[in-house]
């Protein structure tokens, strides 16, 4: 793992975020309580637990046992399929405040037995991926503090206590790695804009690291043009081109050689999903030789739309229905997390009516 | 609590850490005790084929202790099993601490806010807890109905470092133009139309109790807000040289609460920031600097960042959705803003 630049070490976890492979089995992990990618070695155990649909029947509450916690305290935060062995790791917030822990949980797909991934004295390697302010801006975030944190200081007659501390954070909604980078979206607290940040990995000096920052805007009916933090997004096209949707829900194309820093990329929007539904995952898949994107969303269905029709969608200009490119909506309800698992089969990850959390495979021949 | 099995089961501590102990459990030759004796919570019990938890079993004289891997959780009960048959269930006691934490503030601190409002944040007094933003603030109107689909949904709330600052958005598919969320289901707020911003106690703190109370910020509604955030239009009101009065700056609107605070400086003559106390005023319209030292003669800039936006989104370099066909919605860049004043 050296040549990736991983060195045992600990991978010190504040909270549980998206996690997705990379190249050799490294698992890139997003921590938002500090604002880090790791990059672990998960020595998953590596035999190969050949093809067949996996499922598993309370997910949450199977996780939350060996955790020593009931369901309610366990937040299933993503999901990744190993590319080689097909085991399954889910990224979990177990507990809530004070006594929240992020666990890397292992299921394997041979048997679906449980068991905690190890961060400790293990290879690793992370990334800050703070805004952090260029080096020569000396300005500090001063904030008011509310109880007797901070520093006091005495201006003319008046003594104050100050805190100087950020208070501006990045959260990552979605990771993937595409051709040594990996990408990162992410959605600010405080300012609302569209930064996706492009990591080269092995992860380098912290001014590499920062990465690029690509404003990426898209255009409503060719009248109205803006910003928006990316919520999710699938690389696809053999990692040409990015699916990319957004906090107010467009799906948006855009080719990944335009991506350059410094310059404003304007992405194509494709579709539109439609008022008080949100995109939650995307994952890219293949069916009768052609490759589709199947999206899940927190009010619609799973929708599935062809490269091909992404390929020949023109902009949307008009404000006429349907709004972009032809998709089919699967009766698949409760959705929240998608991953290849194989060639012939998506995971997907479903809350049933009840809120009990279910691990299932949807045949990619059927979708 | 002992069971007909002859074993004792209860809560205790095993090496500075809390433990399941168990007294009686006769020794079984070629048994393992990780074999004979599982844990889980009782809710996973039902499942069957649950993993038991995950922990270690030490003997400690004549009793074997249960050491979990994961601390155990407030309120959570748990099922001892030895041999296959459950000889006890064991609830860990809940926090029974008095709520102590408290809203502090609520923003927007203006009392109208643009119909096209985008953000709001809700300050509390202590760390609190993820999860609970989405069942626990809400937008209501006058009649206490709840504003449907007026807040984003995040899977992944919006926290400061500290956990004290939840950011708010309201769902900025409705608010943009053009949009089909927006032309379906139009703006989440109306003009005219008053609303609530409420955040109720059962929101959790850190440590998992409730708030000591709710609280609520009203608001009026006023019409859209699309013009970019222009520092040529504020006024300055300039201090005295060799005085520690505060340059104090109108913004001519409220501008983003979270944002104004780090996003104007002050640079002296000689190209160094201007130490000192910021403030920003009532219902963030303004903006006032008291250096630590008396201010020196010659030209100062107070320099702005671009991204320093208004109640809707509007930043200095761009509007929040531009108009393409309007000349005045064009980019003003990504570069810093400066206004130059002199002390008098």
């Amino acid at each position: 793992m050296t040549e990736y630049g991983l060195r045992v070490g600990r991978a010190e976890l504040g909270s549980a975020g998206p996690i997705t492979f990379g190249p050799a089995g490294i698992l890139f992990l997003a921590d938002n309580a500090t604002a880090t990618v790791f990059a672990v070695d998960v020595s998953d155990p590596g035999r190969t637990a050949g093809s067949g649909p996996f499922e598993l029947a309370d997910v949450d509450a199977r996780v939350g046992s060996l955790l020593g916690a009931d369901a309610a305290d366990v937040a299933i935060r993503d999901l990744a399929v190993h590319p080689d062995s097909g085991n399954i790791y889910l990224s979990v917030q177990r507990g809530h405040g004070e006594s929240a822990q992020a666990v890397l949980v292992r299921i394997d797909r041979a048997d679906a037995s449980i068991s905690e991934v190890p961060l400790t004295d293990v290879p690793v390697a992370s990334v800050a991926i703070a805004d952090a302010p260029a080096p020569d801006d000396e300005r500090v975030d001063v904030v008011l503090p509310l109880g007797d944190e901070g520093e006091e200081i005495t201006v003319g007659s008046r003594t104050i206590r100050i805190l100087r501390r950020p208070i501006r954070t990045s959260t990552v909604t979605d990771l993937a790695y595409v051709d040594g980078a990996l990408l990162v979206a992410g959605l600010s607290n405080e300012e609302f804009s569209s930064k996706l940040r492009r990591i080269p990995f092995p992860f380098t000096d912290a001014a590499d690291a920062a990465g690029n920052n690509l404003e990426i805007y898209h255009v409503s009916h060719g009248k109205w043009e803006t910003a928006a933090p990316i919520r999710t997004f699938v690389p696809f096209d053999g990692g040409r081109a990015i699916l990319a949707s957004y906090t107010c829900t467009p799906v948006v194309h855009f080719p990944l050689a335009e991506l350059a820093p410094g310059t404003k990329v304007v992405g194509r929007t494709v579709a539109e999903l439609g008022a008080m539904n949100q995109p939650l995952d995307m994952v890219s898949f293949v069916q009768g030789g052609e490759e589709y994107l199947l999206v899940a969303n927190t009010s619609h269905g799973l929708i599935k739309i062809a490269r091909r029709d992404i390929d020949a969608q023109a902009p949307l200009t008009e404000p006429t229905e349907p709004v972009g490119v032809p998709r089919e909506t699967a009766d698949l309800h409760g959705i929240t997390r998608l991953a290849n698992l194989d060639g012939e089969h998506v995971l997907a990850l479903q809350t049933d009516p009840d809120g009990r959390r279910h691990l299932r495979s949807l045949k990619s021949a059927s979708l | 609590m002992v069971d007909r099995s002859g074993v004792a089961v209860s809560w205790s501590r095993h090496g500075g850490a809390d433990c399941i102990r168990l007294a009686g459990l006769a020794e079984l030759a070629g048994l393992e005790l990780a074999a004979r004796v599982r844990i889980h919570p009782v809710s996973a019990v039902a499942l069957g084929t649950a993993p038991p938890t995950a922990g270690r079993l030490l003997r400690d004289g004549p009793d074997t202790c249960f050491v979990p891997r994961f601390p155990f959780l407030d309120g959570t009960a748990y099922v001892v099993t030895v041999d296959g048959a459950a000889v006890a269930e064991l609830t860990r006691a809940g926090a029974d601490e008095a709520a102590t934490t408290e809203v502090l503030a609520i923003h927007p601190s203006a009392a109208t806010v643009p119909r096209n409002l985008l953000r709001s944040y809700v300050w509390f007094s202590a760390p609190m807890s993820e999860g609970y933003a989405a069942g626990h603030v809400r937008l209501v109107d006058d009649a206490g109905d709840v504003l449907a689909g007026a807040l984003l949904a995040t899977e992944q709330e919006l926290w400061d470092a500290a956990r004290r600052r939840l950011t708010v958005l309201l769902d900025p598919a409705r608010i943009k133009r053009g949009l089909a969320p927006h032309r379906e289901a139009g703006y989440p707020l109306r003009s005219g139309a008053p609303f609530r911003l409420v955040v109720d106690d059962g929101f959790r703190d850190a440590r998992g109790r409730r708030l000591r109370a709710g609280a609520e910020r009203r608001y009026q509604v006023a019409g859209d807000e699309r013009r970019h955030v222009d520092p040529h239009t504020w006024t300055l009101r300039v201090p005295h040289v060799g005085t520690a009065e505060p340059l104090q700056v109108g913004f001519g609107r409220p501008l983003d609460h979270g944002l104004v605070a780090r996003c104007l400086r002050v640079v002296g003559p000689e190209g160094r920031p201007v130490d000192g106390v910021a403030d920003v005023g009532a219902e963030e319209r303004s903006w006032r600097l008291a250096p630590r030292q008396g201010w020196a003669c010659g030209p100062h800039r107070l320099v702005v960042d671009p991204v320093l936006e208004d109640l809707a989104g509007n930043s200095v370099g761009r509007v929040f959705d531009r108009d393409l066909a309007r000349r005045t919605d064009d980019p003003r860049g990504a570069r810093p803003v400066t206004v130059t004043f002199h002390p008098r």
